[in-house]
């Protein structure tokens, strides 16, 4: 029973709504339950809680109260997972890159990743000259062959070679040979325009390589390392 | 296999039934003097007629030597609107203060002379006044019936004099919880229509209805082709049929400007309401999804449905036994004083929910294992657990036809639902026809991934939000 009777200035009574049975109540009669001047203070009866008018929230199929929900229930849920999914597609995909942004922060900055490639002007070297440039700690050969030593090169037989590689899987242009100058048997750096096959030579153990960078005498098993180039234009070459 | 063993009985029943062989029936001596299958058939058959006015006559005789007569009208707090919500509970109050012929005093006395009861019930969609006599007073019955409805006084002193024991009972109904909790699930699942005011109505208008706004009720409510006569018990339908004519011929079924109060559908709103209030003892918690109307055809699976859910309260002796996977677990992990699976259905709608009863530190788990049972009636529901719900459903319809009172009131409003009095034997067949495959379609239909209503009283502050309950109408499947 309410037990409102005698404690007009308590919050709602139905906070109050033990089992009391409050003999007050039944003289109380029809007095108890007139509220007493509050204004929309004093709820009675679980009758008169008001549910809020949402229509400003709702979509437009389920404004009308006099129409079922049931009709358009798929369609408010289709539209509420796909829209759930996208954003969280698009989330995760933020994320990813904010955290591959952090973390690549950490690699290798712009001007050490600058010294890994060379750029080269071809116009400065001359034909049948070979210079070198120093490139990741290791000398790089580039030579502009002749049309002889071309013709020379790709004319030789791949039976007697010890490292048996074509010319022309030595090179991307023909007119140029760029190749490390790393000997490799034991790492000395061969002298240009030197040797028996009229490539280069390596003092330190007797290796003989030819125009392509092969070798062709002496104790190196392989032959000279061609570099990943490319050419930009027709008078620059990129190594690396 | 239940579900085999029920079939084939019943097959045997009616087969014995047809044959009446001595021999055949000589063999059953021990069991119960009539079968299942046999009661259902041999029930007796509800007349139904209708008078030139649109009023509808239904009875059934059931050869007992008292009788229930009443008048199920379909009116009620749905025709309602928030100036008037209150007016057919109020109206009910007024129903027995006497009528034009009869004065309170004299209306008792001839009530209490018969020893007769003389009773009334308003709910959301009808209204029933009925009294519980001896067969052989049913004119009277009839008479004063016919006046209680017809020509209620209505008199201004007695509706003044009424206010308070309207605004008294009002003030009753606040601890019974259940009835909160459930009027408040309505208020939420039905807000901004008609179906989720409650049936007593506010306060406030309670305290300013006039006889006016009755007398406007009545005139727009209760018409002819709206009303039932229906009577159970040791009536004789031609009899009442011509007391129906002579009493009840004067009710209109005309509206006054032609204004016939149609039903709109009713939106239903997934949502939540929660009244907290950490001094009371136990929470009452009610969460349901919009259900079928009266009329579906997926009512029957969905009674089954529930019946596989049961019910349960802490004076039930079968311990970790009981049936309903629900129920073990409420016993055995003490999750709540008592669940009920109820499904409340209107004439274009319904809510189909649970309703439990815990203490402050289990609402939590309850509400969890009670969607877990919705989901396993969508997912994995067995042929045993079917078998199972449907003897439970159909024991529990039997069960409750136990007198004319019942019988009366399952007359009135079936007629009032479908049009007719639909009898155990077709309901029987309705059940049987399920197997699990249409259970859990017509389950996932309603419940799988659905948005539910749900409604709390009392120390509440465990229930989950609604965000993780709307989360556990669906499982990550697939």
């Amino acid at each position: 029973m309410m037990s409102i009777a005698g404690r007009p200035g308590v919050l709602s009574p139905y906070l109050q709504a033990t089992k009391h049975t409050a003999k007050s109540l039944l003289f109380a009669g029809a007095t108890e339950l007139v509220p007493a001047a509050a204004p929309g203070g004093i709820r009675l009866a679980h009758t008169d809680i008001k549910i809020p008018d949402f229509s400003d929230y709702r979509r437009p199929e389920v404004i009308d109260p006099n129409k079922s929900s049931q009709g358009s229930s798929e369609g408010r849920r289709v539209f509420s997972y796909l829209f759930t999914g996208a954003t969280t597609v698009v989330g995760v995909y933020s994320a990813k890159t904010v955290v591959t942004q952090f973390v690549s922060s950490m690699s290798a900055s712009a001007d050490v990743l600058a010294l890994s490639k060379i750029e080269i002007k071809l116009g400065d070297i001359p034909e049948g000259k070979n210079m070198t440039f120093k490139w990741r700690g290791k000398p790089l050969f580039v030579r502009h062959r002749t049309e002889k030593e071309i013709a020379t090169e790709e004319a030789v037989n791949l039976g007697e070679l010890r490292d048996p590689q074509h010319d022309k899987e030595r090179v991307v242009d023909p007119k140029w040979v760029i190749v490390l100058g790393v000997c490799t048997h034991l790492g000395c750096v061969p002298i240009a325009n030197a040797g028996d096959f009229g490539g280069y030579y390596c003092p330190c153990h007797g290796s003989h390589y030819d125009a392509s960078g092969r070798i062709r005498k002496g104790p190196a098993p392989l032959n000279l390392e061609v570099p990943y180039y490319e050419f930009p234009d027709e008078d620059t070459v990129v190594v690396g | 296999m239940a579900a085999s063993v029920c079939r084939v009985g019943s097959t045997v029943g009616r087969a014995l039934a047809k044959n009446r062989n001595p021999i055949l029936l000589s063999l059953r001596r021990g069991q119960a003097s009539v079968s299942y299958a046999q009661s259902l058939v041999g029930a007796p058959e509800t007349r139904l007629t209708a008078l030139d006015n649109g009023l509808r006559v239904a009875s059934e005789e059931t050869g007992h030597a008292t009788c229930t007569v009443g008048l199920w009208i379909s009116a009620g707090s749905r025709y309602e609107n928030e100036k008037n919500n209150g007016a057919g509970f109020f109206l009910e109050h007024m129903a027995f203060k006497g009528t034009k012929n009869h004065p309170q005093t004299a209306l008792e006395q001839q009530v209490e002379s018969m020893g007769a009861h003389l009773s009334a019930y308003t709910s959301r969609e009808h209204t029933a006044y009925y009294m519980k006599t001896l067969a052989k007073d049913l004119p009277k019955a009839v008479e004063l019936l016919s006046e209680v409805v017809q020509s209620c006084s209505l008199n201004e002193a007695e509706i003044e004099q009424q206010r308070p024991v309207v605004l008294r009972e009002l003030a009753e109904v606040e601890t019974n919880l259940q009835d909160v909790c459930l009027d408040l699930l309505h208020a939420t699942a039905f807000q901004g229509t008609p179906l989720g005011q409650s049936v007593l109505g506010p306060s406030d208008n309670a305290r300013t209805l006039t006889r006016q706004n009755l007398v406007d009720y009545v005139n727009s409510h209760y018409k002819a082709p709206r009303m039932v006569l229906a009577a159970a018990g040791g009536v004789n339908h031609e009899e009442l049929v011509s007391l129906a004519k002579s009493h009840f011929s004067g009710v209109s079924f005309e509206y006054e400007g032609d204004a016939v109060p149609l039903l709109s559908p009713c939106r239903f709103t997934g949502s939540e309401v929660r009244m907290r209030d950490d001094d009371l003892p136990l929470a009452h918690v009610a969460i349901a999804v919009e259900g079928a109307s009266a009329a579906s055809p997926d009512i029957v699976p969905l009674m089954v449905a529930n019946s596989i859910i049961g019910s349960f309260d802490l004076t039930y002796g079968g311990g970790k036994n009981l049936s309903s996977r629900l129920a073990r677990l409420a016993v055995e992990e003490k999750l709540c004083h008592s669940f009920q699976a109820f499904h409340s259905s209107y004439s274009d709608t319904g809510l189909l929910g649970i309703h439990f009863v815990a203490d402050k530190h289990y609402i939590d788990d309850m509400m969890h294992w009670s969607q877990n049972a919705w989901m396993n009636l969508c997912t994995t529901v067995t042929e045993s657990d079917v078998a199972r719900g449907k003897n439970a459903l159909k024991a529990s319809l039997v069960g409750q036809l136990n007198g004319t009172t019942p019988i009366c009131d399952d007359i009135g409003r079936h007629i009032l639902n479908y049009g007719r009095r639909i009898p155990l034997a077709e309901w029987d067949a309705r059940i049987d026809g399920r197997d699990p495959k249409v259970l859990r379609d017509v389950c996932s239909k309603y419940i799988y991934d659905k948005c539910p209503a749900v409604a709390a009283v009392g120390p509440v502050e465990q229930l989950p939000d609604y965000n993780r309950m709307r989360s556990a109408m669906y499982w990550l499947r697939f």
